[in-house]
């Protein structure tokens, strides 16, 4: 402790024993030291097993994503690399919507195609449900959305 | 130990000592290939984990390939595997080999591109933002400045942003505003490296204090992986906020209590997280001097950044509770609310965690005062931060590093690289499920 704290140090020993300060720590590995590295040792645990629970998660959201890119390109029969997928957000389903140009050009300056992606991945595809037509340059949103079919005809997914 | 044992084992620790040497040049040789890597690569430009950035490496964009996340974390795993190995056999390393190893490192990612962050361009809009447009960079985001060339790179989730940083780190900045985003991005690189190397140099310094190994102190920071390409590769600030962290734990060690204090303050004027370390060296010293120290550094900072910024300068407060609203994908609240089920972190999960660190910090504060280390008090507070906030990228997770290297409890290192571990583990789905 440095000099100047003489006249403090002497306030300390007023304070009973249990809550005076010290100037280093008590000397092994005491209780206090084992309680602590026990909750560090739950808290770490905690943290792997998140930290693997997410890995796992994402990439089980990674096969589904490729495995959507596939069916639209397999569906379409357009090999096109442009091709956006988008999750269910709202509900946290795995019901997934992918959409790309219907003919050759940048990313959304087509008419596009979305395709509603739903199922388990089967040889690396899933089941297209139905879908619906944007205009160019459009964003998948209700007001764009028409020529309806399948199931999204029936839930009124179109304006049109 | 009888005599006979004793000489038994001696010829098996001869053998390991010989090995040591080739294996610790192996490791090092591991991190030189696996930073080349990345810049080589990343300097071809057009990747994901390379920004939008003025051609400052384009004279080695014809060497690598494009950078792809498969080839970027095999690399970096390459270097933890080759930092684990050299943090092992730190005491087999010489201190020149060392330092000459740490140097060109350094070397390598000072003349690449910048790594994985747009940071450093939000730094230079800030200062563009004061020096040549006169517009408070503590009011406005840079879109203020959007015919700027600066505002290209600026990331877009920053670009209605105000600054969080402090208003000395602000003034640093400004004399780099007048050299171009070219310059100003050099300027970055230069005090990023020169900031990394007074960092590295006191912890040397502390580490003999501390009669500890000063070589393996330093690798264990130097040759970081998420130091390494992370922060350094980023030029990023916090390593002017470690640089003044470490000046107060060396002033401190030499009983220099005001000034250590006070730089204490100055560095939470740079990036308020710093200032974690005041009360647990205020509690371990108890001394007078520290209290005036940080009042008077306080009191002329406050005052320079009041004049230099009004009071939106200087009300810290507000930015760290704008910004730890955000959340990340890596932050490990994140990840914990995954597994419960949650789709997020809630507001109320926000209470938890502050409360919940306000429970670990009142727990260290008491630990000091009954004497534990507070430099490693300091690094548990640090780490506290960073697993409880929801707002987490890397180069957050080295905050407690320099102090985990000099801390007498070795458990605040494993831990700290515990953490880091799991943090490059969360970035490896890529690998496991690429996206075509």
């Amino acid at each position: 402790m440095s000099a100047d704290a003489t006249p403090l140090k002497r306030g300390w020993q007023r304070l009973p024993p249990g809550l005076r300060p010290r100037d280093a720590d008590q000397p092994g590995r005491g209780r206090l030291w084992r309680v602590e590295t026990i909750v560090l040792l739950l808290a770490g645990l905690l943290l792997l097993i998140a930290t693997v629970n997410d890995v796992v998660l994402s990439a089980h959201t990674n096969h589904r994503l490729v495995a959507d890119l596939r069916t639209w390109r397999d569906y379409t029969g357009h090999n096109y690399k442009n091709v956006s997928a988008e999750q269910d957000i709202r509900k946290y389903t795995t019901t997934d919507v992918v959409c790309g140009n219907t003919t050759p050009g940048p990313p959304k300056e087509r008419i596009q195609l979305c395709l509603q992606v739903t199922g388990p991945t089967v040889d690396g595809l899933r089941t297209a449900r139905g879908g619906w037509y944007l205009p160019p340059k459009a964003e998948n949103l209700h007001r764009y959305r028409y020529g309806c079919f399948g199931p999204p005809k029936r839930d009124g997914k179109c304006t049109r | 130990m009888n005599v006979a044992a004793h000489s038994e084992l001696r010829p098996a620790r001869t053998r390991t000592a010989q090995w040591a040497t080739p294996l610790a040049a192996a490791c090092a040789l591991l991190l030189l290939a696996a930073t080349a890597e990345i810049v080589l690569d990343g300097a071809v430009g057009h990747s994901p984990l390379i920004p939008k950035s003025p051609p400052i490496a384009g004279w080695l964009s014809g060497i690598g390939e494009r950078l792809g996340f498969r080839v970027f974390l095999i690399a970096v795993l390459a270097f933890a595997a080759g930092y684990a190995g050299l943090c092992a056999l730190g005491r087999s390393v010489s201190k020149r080999w060392a330092i000459a190893l740490i140097a060109v490192l350094h070397a390598i990612v000072f003349l690449g591109p910048i790594l994985l962050s747009t940071d450093v361009f939000s730094y230079i809009a800030y200062a563009r933002m004061g020096v040549e447009h006169g517009i408070n960079p503590y009011q406005h985001g840079p879109i203020a400045i959007a015919h700027d060339p600066v505002y290209h790179y600026v990331g877009p989730d920053w670009k209605l942003v105000a600054t969080a940083y402090g208003p000395l780190y602000t003034l640093l900045s400004y004399p780099f505003a007048p050299l171009g985003v070219e310059g100003a991005l050099w300027g970055m690189k230069v005090l990023a490296m020169l900031a990394s190397a007074g960092t590295l140099a006191l912890v040397w310094r502390c580490a003999r204090l501390r009669q500890l190994n000063p070589v393996t102190a330093i690798l264990l920071v130097g040759a970081n992986p998420l130091y390494v390409i992370y922060c350094l590769g980023g030029a990023h600030n916090d390593l002017v906020m470690l640089l003044l962290m470490m000046a107060a734990v060396s002033l401190t060690f030499a009983g220099r209590d005001a000034p250590a204090a006070a730089v204490v303050v100055v560095g939470a004027l740079v990036k308020a997280t710093v200032a974690a370390l005041l009360p647990f060296m205020i509690l371990a010293r108890r001394s007078r001097r520290q209290i005036i120290g940080a009042l008077g550094a306080l009191g002329v900072g406050l005052l320079v950044g009041l004049l230099a910024f009004g009071v939106d300068g200087i009300n810290i407060v507000a930015a760290l509770n704008r910004d730890a609203a955000f959340v990340s994908t890596d932050s490990f609240p994140n990840e914990i609310a995954h597994l419960f089920g949650k789709p997020g972190v809630f507001p109320i999960d926000h209470d938890l965690l502050k409360g919940a660190l306000v429970v670990i910090v009142v727990h260290l504060m008491w630990r000091t005062w009954r004497g534990y280390d507070w430099v490693a008090a300091s690094g548990w507070a640090l780490l506290a931060i960073s697993v409880t906030s929801t707002w987490l990228l890397a180069w957050y997770i080295l905050w407690p590093l320099p102090l985990a290297a000099i801390a007498r409890d070795r458990r605040l290192l494993v831990a700290t690289l515990a953490v880091q571990g799991l943090f490059v583990a969360h970035q490896l789905t890529p690998l496991f499920a690429p996206v075509s």
